[in-house]
């Protein structure tokens, strides 16, 4: 009884010394404004376990330390629960005032459908961002929120430079390079190229977004397809999914692919199982094999049968996503200022290089931003890569959303398990889209 | 009404009428406001006018191939809940009740288990189980002989629902054995031993004492089985991945969250997402009604 009656007493004293510290805080943010603080509602990206939410966690803790006028009210989601969160709130009018958002059909569609998107350009400082490397997001140039970095590349090969020479092998430059390798491979018990092919969208986002403006030959073809300009069932178009299939049956993909998630691949690739890697740029920071790390080049997908020369060498790019101010937020000036000087805090120098070496970005938009010297390997030749590349084309789910987007994914699983064939795919496609 | 009456109205109201507020909140209103939606074309993210179309998004609905294929493979997870779960747990609670085997409470732990772990942590084990090499394929190649063989249900339309059906049976199991046995323990043992004096077996005290008497166990179980098959969403959204094993393993809330949270294409996707969720409540109604009617015709409450 006696100890029971301690620990409550103790209990007691601990929780109100915290709710005293609290109310005490509290008092002298208001006092050093000389008045309400002001709260910024945020919806962030990212969990407590990965360096996106950890990084955001750490910034808004010094940030509202050394303002304490302004509080950051967030919300932290990642993944899946971030999209349904944000159409809830969105639906239930709980609009954020700011927010980790993109600008594209599937990060973009339901800020603009809400009519939340809301143009940052006459608050972009010219001392800080180079705003040449923020592509327009509106009709008009609009700029609706502050991308984390240049174009986030997906559709990257990142080759184990170490077992491909290991197996008496270069870096290719064709497909039927890379289809030589596979005999040896096979022998040694490798994967030619590793894919999360159980993830529906990796096969849009990390292969299709090359392959369409492979064989046709326009890096923009899908976006004019969502237009109306070109048809799924197009033969250039079908003859992209056509390589998937060959890469299968050639045994450059293998067809258990289909049953590997995005861990179990980064996983397998950083563990030596696979020559090659397809993935987007953000996954460099994920592998922690530093062997495989420093041995990793990045590459686009070389060249492929049939490939016309208006997409050779391209690489899909998306619109880096970011955060930014909704209409909701830009509203009031005193959110609209503390925000934008929260902004101030998340994108400079020190954070943006921070990012860097995460492997969270491919370069910086900050105006005359020098590379460190000192960045690892990884993350040196990813900004190696993202200079080299000459040409982006569309991704596919940036442009196509829905049920079309999610018809094509689950095809081109149909197709390398050997369910559908690509003309149907296409056609089924086509279908749901017109 | 005399002063005595409206006093104890006024504690009465006193009493319910918080709880009724926030039940009218946060249970009524919801359900209300989803019946009303399903009527017509608004979409809550863009506001504006909204028009009354009647039964559109309903006809849509039914038209829909999709609604179909998840209102199958949500039958065949009722089928499972209520021929697999009941009665395996049903037998598991019958032998730990008769003391058929030893440490019995540590097979009643172990059989209870999963319901202290998350159901995504669930699903991601299980996800893991199917996974390109795991040890479902794993166990294929050491019988087959040949180490390129895989697990490949998952990929299937047609087969998929058989390793969604054998994790919901590992997970819900437990909980339905629980059940029983807390039933079968308040049985009066006497009658048990009378019927053992008077010379009857193992299957006749199971089948004439037993059984009569668990009747309205049972229901009650077929019930929670009912409504929580047909609201589950989250053991098989983490078991599989997005694209082809999910759209194969769709059932309707799944079908309902993709339509309304994900098809950014459909303006009135929010309005066809309630019809959805309006049709689940009907099935479950449907389905509880028919089994409260065969529960009658069992004797389904017989007393103890």
């Amino acid at each position: 009884m006696k100890k029971a009656l301690f620990t409550l007493l103790t209990l007691t004293v601990v929780l109100s010394t915290l709710f005293l510290t609290g109310c005490q805080k509290k008092a002298d943010g208001d006092s050093a404004s000389g008045g309400a603080p002001v709260v910024v509602k945020t919806m962030a990206y990212g969990d407590n376990s990965n360096a996106e939410g950890m990084s955001w966690e750490r910034i808004v803790g010094y940030f509202m330390d050394e303002n304490p006028d302004v509080i950051i009210d967030y919300e932290m989601l990642y993944d899946e629960a971030y999209h349904q969160k944000v159409v809830a709130r969105l639906a239930s009018g709980d609009v954020p005032h700011m927010a980790y958002m993109g600008a594209d059909a599937r990060w973009g569609a339901p800020w603009k459908e809400a009519g939340q998107q809301w143009d940052h350009r006459d608050l972009l400082k010219d001392s800080m961002y180079d705003t040449s490397l923020i592509p327009a997001m509106g009709p008009n140039g609009e700029i609706y929120e502050i991308p984390l970095g240049t174009s986030n590349l997906t559709t990257v090969l990142f080759m184990n430079k170490a077992l491909v020479e290991e197996l008496g092998f270069s870096e290719p430059k064709t497909y039927e390079d890379i289809k030589a390798m596979v005999p040896a491979a096979q022998a040694a018990g490798l994967e030619v190229i590793s894919i999360d092919g159980a993830d529906g969208w990796a096969w849009g986002s990390c292969v299709m977004s090359a392959f369409h403006a492979r064989t046709s030959g326009d890096p923009n073809w899908v976006s004019k397809a969502v237009d109306g300009q070109n048809k799924f069932t197009d033969p250039e178009f079908v003859a992209a999914l056509e390589l998937i299939d060959m890469m299968v049956k050639d045994g450059v993909i293998e067809q258990k692919a289909v049953l590997v998630d995005y861990g179990t691949n980064i996983s397998n690739y950083s563990n030596g199982k696979a020559l090659f890697m397809v993935q987007g740029q953000w996954a460099a920071g994920g592998i922690e094999n530093p062997e495989v790390a420093d041995n990793t080049v990045m590459m686009a997908w070389p060249a492929m049968p049939g490939e016309k020369a208006g997409g050779a060498g391209s690489v899909g790019a998306a619109i880096q996503v970011g955060y930014g101010l909704t209409k909701a937020g830009a509203a009031d000036e005193n959110v609209k200022a503390a925000a934008m000087r929260f902004l101030d805090v998340f994108y400079s120098e020190e954070e943006t290089t921070q990012r860097l070496r995460d492997g969270a970005i491919v370069a910086p938009i900050l105006k005359g931003y020098q590379t460190p010297s000192d960045l690892p390997a990884i993350i040196a030749e990813k900004v190696r890569f993202a200079q080299s590349v000459a040409l982006q084309s569309d991704v596919v789910d940036a442009f196509l959303s829905g049920a079309p987007n999610d018809t094509l994914n689950a095809g081109m699983q149909k197709i390398v398990a050997g369910q559908s064939t690509p003309a149907e795919v296409a056609a089924e496609v086509e279908g749901l889209l017109r | 009404m005399n002063k005595r009456d409206q006093k104890e109205l006024m504690v009465f109201l006193g009493m319910i009428g918080p709880g009724l507020l926030v039940y009218l909140f946060i249970v009524a209103y919801p359900i209300l406001y989803s019946a009303w939606l399903s009527f017509t074309d608004f979409n809550p993210n863009s506001g504006g006018d909204w028009s009354f179309v009647g039964l559109l998004q309903y006809k849509t609905m039914v038209e829909d191939p999709n609604f179909w294929h998840a209102f199958k493979n949500n039958m065949i997870v009722v089928a499972v809940s209520a021929f697999g779960q009941i009665p395996i747990g049903f037998v598991l609670a019958y032998i730990l009740f008769r003391n058929r085997v030893k440490w019995g409470h540590f097979f009643q732990a172990m059989v209870f288990l999963p319901q202290f772990l998350s159901t995504i942590v669930i699903g991601i084990l299980w996800k893991r189980m199917f996974a390109a090499d795991g040890p479902a394929s794993r166990i294929i190649q050491i019988f087959s002989g040949d180490p390129s063989r895989q697990f490949d249900l998952m990929l299937k339309a047609d087969t998929v629902m058989y390793p969604i059906g054998f994790a919901l049976i590992w997970m819900y199991t437990g909980f339905y054995m629980l059940i029983f046995l807390a039933n079968l323990q308040k049985i009066d043992k006497s009658m048990v031993e009378a019927a053992k004096i008077d010379g009857a077996t193992e299957p006749q005290i199971f089948t004439r004492i037993i059984m009569p008497l668990m009747t309205g166990a049972i229901l009650v179980s077929a019930i929670l089985a009912i409504a929580g098959s047909l609201k589950g969403f989250d053991l098989i959204f983490a078991m599989t991945t997005q694209g082809l094993q999910r759209n194969n393993a769709m059932v309707l809330p799944i079908f309902m969250y993709q339509t309304a949270f994900q098809d950014y294409r459909n303006p009135m996707r929010f309005a066809y997402g309630s019809a959805i969720s309006n049709a689940i409540v009907i099935i479950s109604m449907v389905m509880i009604l028919f089994s409260n009617w065969v529960g009658s015709k069992f004797n389904a409450g017989e007393d103890y």
